[in-house]
């Protein structure tokens, strides 16, 4: 089957998707309404209160929520064959990622602009919050720790992206002194060092940088001596200020992720690649089944729950217009369901003869562990319909994942420091408050612990777990947006609306996540991997608490629809 | 939360879609990054470390912006303001090249205007950046838009 036709496939269910369920759903379930006074009107100020027009909105709402992770999980999911990641991938930013997006935007312009950590203690319970606070540890945790690995990966199968990922912290701290010590502007300076990022890919493929010898001195494994720079150079980078280099690489970030989806689309609209993956994979035995793993496995780019934190943290405050959140909300949903359309079509089509295909996808190690390495071979070979060698294209795709990836880590280090500082605040832990150092190397070491106790990747015989890494990941963005899903579900409740829009993908998402993370706990029991049991384990608790929490919610508001989520 | 109180409904003009001067105002947002979907703004409660402290000079920005957007907003309401952040690769850059066309700017000056319009803060009126990367203070910043929107629109 042509990947093309793929292409037209998702964008048309998009389209129709757009055009009646989000219209249902502003319609019949939100009901928008063109008088109501946005926060952004009531409280204008010009600083975080802004009436922004629907399209200045979009833009930098999908800017924001776009990122790595669509790619990583559809590149994994597709093991099981195009059909289900695709499947998944579409009706899940429908009638999943599309209702989450788009009524946390919704509920918190009707809560004064209120973020989802606040309006969970305010709509939910008061536990509510703690709960989040959790979750959102345990995610970082986990998000640090497969970036950590997702970076080492991509250094050791392309030790050309070594240079050239290196090159974009000098040039990013000179973008950064330039800009924001010099106050210039920052376009030319960034489109420059896109430039000598992109000069910097051949450099790199001349030289590439192995640390084999280092690891060899100091006796480990190749990748575990990625892994451990990469976490040194994260502590470092998360130290600085953040306009040193965190904020002048996301010039470059942005720009790359532009760029990149223009070659992925053109280059499979030139190349009129065919699908080499079957429609649906016969997996090898003793993988794991694809119900429910699937739906943990592809989280953003199919819903991911840390839109909500962006929704709700400025997208509402700068809402014109309640109808428009419709056009925000679920339109910056499509748009990420579009990126997880590109990974997967780099994975099924852009890794040549189904041969090449069902070696890649052995096994089920293989296609985790081999994840990025198969999105990067097949955007490279998309960049090779456009006349750029394939090895080259390779390599600017596995620089593309290793800045983002870069990125994430920094600011979820970062987060990570404040979301322990607030925990031992809470937990009365007064030593830690105020530590930066000490919380930096927190946020730091259990990411790291976690990254190297499952790697094992020559060791035991047990394989590299990533695979398993990403899975733990994918069911804490799943409470989160489970928790984001609450929260609208019982504001519709309250209002005696019909709460099943909502409702549906909860006990969906809530049923895969708990079913998946049982067959974690067999697992992880069975092969001995005993940080990842507890890890599992934690994460099944606050699972659990979330479904206690939102059912007791429900049926308050069932009984009693109240004042306890009106809006301020 | 910024301390400034409100400063009501936007501008009429806006709201009656009828063609105004637009200026924007460019500013990053504080805690939020371009690809950031798995670590954007958290939106956490304020602790000693937190994103406050992290980004305390774009926040010195934002409520320089602010400032200056109060005060065009009180002094001519039919201006079409608008506060964009410069990593809004897919609307800013656009927005200022068809501006400068349509305000008679040559292909080139339109390209400078979007070259200046990227930076931390900057100010375009009408597809023309006013200043980029620092700011003068508020007051002679609105007096510059004031002066150059009260000419007439060129088409």
């Amino acid at each position: 089957m042509p990947a093309f036709l793929l292409i037209v496939i998702t964008l048309v269910a998009f389209y129709f998707a757009y055009k009646f369920y989000s219209r249902y759903l502003a319609e019949k379930v939100y009901r928008l309404d063109p008088n109501f006074v946005t926060p952004a009107h009531a409280m204008r100020d010009g600083v975080d209160f802004v009436p922004t027009h629907k399209h200045v909105l979009l833009g930098h709402h999908f800017t924001s929520v776009a990122g790595a992770a669509p790619i990583v999980g559809p590149a994994i999911a597709v093991y099981w064959g195009w059909l289900p990641a695709l499947t998944w991938v579409v009706l899940g930013t429908i009638f999943a990622a599309g209702v989450h997006d788009f009524g946390s935007i919704v509920v918190s312009a009707r809560n004064r602009g209120q973020n989802i950590g606040t309006l969970s203690g305010k709509v939910v319970s008061a536990r509510a919050s703690t709960l989040f606070l959790l979750i959102i540890f345990f995610l970082l945790t986990l998000v640090n720790a497969v970036f950590g690995v997702v970076m080492a990966i991509l250094f050791e199968s392309n030790p050309g992206a070594v240079i050239p990922a290196l090159i974009v912290i000098p040039i990013a701290v000179f973008i950064g002194q330039w800009a924001y010590r010099m106050g210039r502007s920052i376009v030319i300076p960034s489109i420059l060092g896109l430039l000598l990022l992109y000069v910097a890919i051949p450099v790199g493929q001349a030289y590439p940088i192995y640390v084999d010898g280092l690891a060899e001195a100091v006796g480990l494994s190749v990748r575990t001596t990625w892994i451990i720079l990469i976490f040194a150079y994260t502590w470092i980078a998360s130290r600085l200020p953040v306009w040193v280099l965190l904020q002048p690489r996301d010039y470059i970030n942005g720009q790359q992720l532009i760029v990149a989806l223009v070659v992925i689309f053109l280059g499979v609209l030139i190349g009129w690649d065919t699908i080499s993956a079957p429609a649906v994979n016969e997996v090898a035995p003793n993988s794991p089944h694809w119900f429910p793993y699937l739906f943990i496995t592809v989280a953003c780019g199919a819903i991911s729950g840390f839109h909500s934190l962006v929704a709700s943290g400025t997208t509402s405050k700068q809402l014109g217009n309640e109808t428009e959140a419709r056009f925000v909300g679920y339109g910056g949903a499509l748009g990420e369901g579009a990126l997880a359309l590109a990974a997967i079509l780099a994975c099924t089509a852009g890794l040549g003869a189904a041969g090449d295909w069902n070696t890649a996808y052995a096994d089920f190690g293989a296609a985790s562990g081999g994840a990025l390495g198969h999105f990067v071979n097949g955007t490279g070979h998309f960049l090779s319909n456009l006349g750029i060698p394939a090895t080259l294209g390779a390599t600017f795709a596995a620089v593309v994942v290793i800045t983002f990836a870069g990125t994430t880590m920094d600011t979820g280090v970062r987060l990570q420091r404040y979301i322990l500082e607030e925990i031992s605040e809470l937990a009365g832990i007064k030593s830690l408050v105020g530590r930066v150092n000490l919380l930096t190397t927190l946020a730091v070491l259990i990411p790291l612990g976690l990254a190297l106790v499952p790697g094992g990747d020559s060791a035991g015989g047990k394989g590299f777990a990533f695979g398993r890494l990403w899975t733990l990941f994918g069911t804490t963005n799943q409470l989160t947006a489970g928790l984001a899903l609450s929260i609208i579900g019982v504001w519709l409740l309250a209002r005696n609306r019909n709460p099943l829009a909502a409702l549906i993908p909860l006990v969906f998402l809530l049923f895969m996540t708990t079913w998946a993370l049982l067959l974690n706990l067999g697992d992880f029991f069975a092969k001995g991997d005993w940080l990842l049991l507890v890890m599992d384990a934690a994460i099944f608790v606050l699972a659990a608490w979330l479904a206690v929490e939102a059912f007791t919610a429900f049926n308050r508001e069932r009984r009693n629809p109240s004042a306890a989520a009106e809006e301020s | 939360m910024s301390s400034t109180s409100a400063v009501g409904p936007a501008s009429r003009g806006q709201a009656r879609g009828r063609r105004s001067h637009q200026v924007i105002l460019v500013r990053e947002q504080d805690a939020q990054h371009s690809g950031s979907g798995c670590c954007g703004r958290l939106g956490e409660r304020h602790t000693a470390l937190g994103a406050a402290a992290d980004f305390s000079q774009s926040r010195a920005r934002m409520e320089q912006i602010g400032e200056i957007y109060r005060a065009l907003a009180q002094a001519a309401p039919d201006l079409e303001l608008v506060i964009a952040d410069p990593r809004n690769l897919i609307w800013l850059y656009p927005a200022v090249w068809r501006a400068a066309r349509a305000n008679g700017s040559t292909a080139f000056s339109a390209c400078r205007a979007m070259a200046r319009a990227g930076a931390p803060v900057a100010v375009v009126v009408d597809g023309k950046t006013l200043y980029s990367g620092r700011l003068p203070s508020a007051q002679v910043v609105v007096d510059r838009v004031l002066a150059w929107t009260a000419r007439p629109l060129n088409a």
